[in-house]
């Protein structure tokens, strides 16, 4: 018996191919049963993410378990795929990918958190519905062990590297949890949506959306649950907000000086975190002179996160010597 | 004995300081301080507790014994608020205070090697001094976590965010509302010692309750501020800090 893995992911596929191979998590006990059915397979298991599908299973022949997985992937699409999207691992080499997958080495956000859960459930549904056997079951609790390890022992989780996410974190840093904090959307852009969207998954309180067309900005609101403000009208709002999150198209300053200044006694001088994600800058610089005041411009924010990608990438080596380390004491190499 | 006792219960602030500091360096949180501090206070208790029995009365005799007072009124508020406020970083940032108290109470000639045993007790009295220094405990915390307030501000203003001291210090609002919380149970505390030194035999309007009273008012109209009119979390460390100094530099004069 042999372990193999064929898959694609971002690396090798573009959105286009990888669309065709995504299984719903639902169904991800069912996919693993239809690698079963494949002649000499006995055993398998489907990860299937935004950014890859993989195909682990356990079979009597590694070269003829791959053809029929081969095969079998060619169905699904509906055609031959050719082999320049489809890498093919067998023995050891799986088990250091799927370390690599689920430590997150191997993911477009390097260190991201999120594949380690989504290639569990994937192995749950698969045992769940009596489809993994043997040395599967092995690899994939070995894997899930060394990933622990790895996320625990290095830093590679550490830092944020993404706009949204190091808003979040000096948001966090500012006020502690966000379910008492409200926040302002200036400009209904996509930095805007994805920036507030990432605020809202970490529990911010509500959202006020305003912009220069005010339908754009209902629409926004609604997509946010927030509440859309007439653009005339922001000043007012800001009294009552904790984060402003400004991404306007305009060509000059939107939030000045003397409209922070006129909210802070309303503020009662409470801190306010502005986030300037707009180029040209939307918020005065001199708005940071104020003593209350946390101002963060887009380079700074690029600037945190390039030093967090920085920082993770440096811990490849490092994550790398403890799967090979762990594979080799549990016999998977 | 007793002193024995103090320089035992300083060894463990600055095993907890150190080891907190190491923590730090990891950008990390030592639990350990929390249980150096516990060690510390019981140690503080003991050495309070024989000079008390040994005076027959508060052990507040001597500059010692104030300075010992205050420092485990230090180290009281510090378990009193570090697990409500998750601050237990806020050791790592008493210890050192508390240090430098108890090695200046261990100094030579601060502190009698036989205290005298207290004739007659006088209850006002006892309670000014105990909860005039406890409110000093309380007020020197606010110090504390004003000066963290500060650090984390300025890292914050200056975008320096790589540092090990701005991932283990505590989020902003939960600093600032620690300093106007400590100065309101300070003050509290210590409108509770000048009516008590209002009330003691003797007492009355003396240099040393004017002090008293001008530190009071101090603090007074910074928390008034603070509750009606706001001000920001920066000024309000800043004034906590500078009202602290003053008061110490004023009590000693008088």
């Amino acid at each position: 018996m042999e372990l193999i893995c064929l898959g694609l992911n971002h690396h090798t596929a573009p959105v286009g191919v990888r669309e065709r191979f995504a299984v719903s998590e639902p169904k991800l006990g069912e996919a693993a049963g239809e690698l079963v059915k494949l002649v000499g397979l006995n055993g398998g298991v489907v990860i299937s993410t935004c950014n890859r599908t993989e195909y682990y299973a356990l079979a009597e022949s590694g070269e003829d378990g791959a053809r029929q997985l081969r095969e079998y992937m060619n169905r699904h699409a509906g055609e031959d795929i050719g082999d320049d999207h489809v890498y093919a691992k067998a023995g050891g080499d799986v088990a250091r990918h799927l370390c690599r997958v689920v430590s997150g080495l191997d993911s477009m956000v390097l260190g991201e958190t999120e594949v380690f859960g989504q290639a569990k459930r994937a192995y749950q549904s698969a045992l769940e519905s009596g489809h993994t056997a043997g040395d599967l079951n092995r690899l994939f609790q070995k894997a899930f062990a060394v990933g622990k390890r790895v996320r625990t022992v290095t830093g590679i989780q550490e830092g944020q590297t993404s706009v949204g996410s190091v808003a979040v974190d000096l948001a966090e840093k500012i006020f502690g949890h966000l379910r008492e904090s409200r926040v302002m959307v200036i400009g209904a852009g996509e930095m805007s949506r994805t920036t507030a969207q990432s605020l809202l998954s970490r529990g911010a309180h509500s959202i006020f959306v305003t912009n220069r067309s005010f339908e754009r900005a209902e629409n926004l609101a609604k997509e946010l649950d927030g509440e859309a403000v007439r653009f005339d009208d922001w000043q007012r709002v800001l009294a009552e907000v904790d984060v402003v999150v400004s991404s306007t198209g305009a060509p000059h300053a939107v939030v000045t000086k003397a409209d922070v200044e006129g909210a802070r006694r309303k503020r009662k001088f409470r801190p306010l975190f502005l986030i300037d994600i707009a180029v040209p800058r939307d918020i005065e610089p001199e708005v940071g002179e104020i003593e209350e005041v946390y101002l963060y411009d887009i380079d700074t924010i690029e600037q945190i996160a390039t030093e967090g990608k920085g920082r993770r990438s440096e811990q490849i080596a490092v994550c790398e010597k403890i799967i090979e380390e762990e594979l080799v004491k549990s016999g998977l190499l | 004995m007793d002193k024995w006792l103090l320089a035992g219960s300083t060894i463990m602030v600055v095993l907890g300081g150190g080891l907190g500091m190491l923590a730090l360096q990891r950008g990390q949180r030592s639990h350990w301080t929390v249980v150096c501090m516990l060690a510390a206070f019981v140690l503080q208790l003991a050495f309070l507790g024989l000079r008390g029995e040994a005076r027959g009365a508060c052990p507040l005799g001597d500059h010692g014994e104030k300075l010992a007072f205050l420092a485990w009124s230090l180290v009281l508020f510090y378990l009193l608020v570090g697990p409500t406020y998750r601050l237990s970083l806020l050791g790592l940032f008493t210890a050192p205070v508390v240090v430098i108290f108890q090695l200046l109470a261990l100094a030579p000639g601060m502190m009698t090697n036989d205290p005298e045993h207290v004739a007659e007790v006088n209850a006002w009295g006892e309670a000014h001094s105990a909860f005039s220094v406890l409110s000093f405990g309380a007020l020197a915390l606010a110090v504390v976590a004003g000066m963290m307030f500060l650090a984390l501000n300025r890292l914050l203003k200056e975008h320096h965010l790589s540092t090990g001291l701005f991932k283990v210090l505590p989020p902003v609002r939960t600093l600032s509302v620690s300093v106007v919380r400590l100065t309101l149970l300070g003050v509290i505390i210590l409108s509770v010692g000048m009516v008590s030194g209002l009330l003691m035999e003797g007492g009355g309007l003396n240099a040393h309750l004017v002090a008293a009273l001008i530190v009071w008012l101090g603090y007074f109209a910074l928390l008034v501020t603070h509750y009606t009119r706001g001000m920001t979390p920066r000024r309000f460390s800043l004034g906590v800090i500078v009202l602290f100094v003053f008061s110490l530099i004023v009590f000693s004069l008088v």
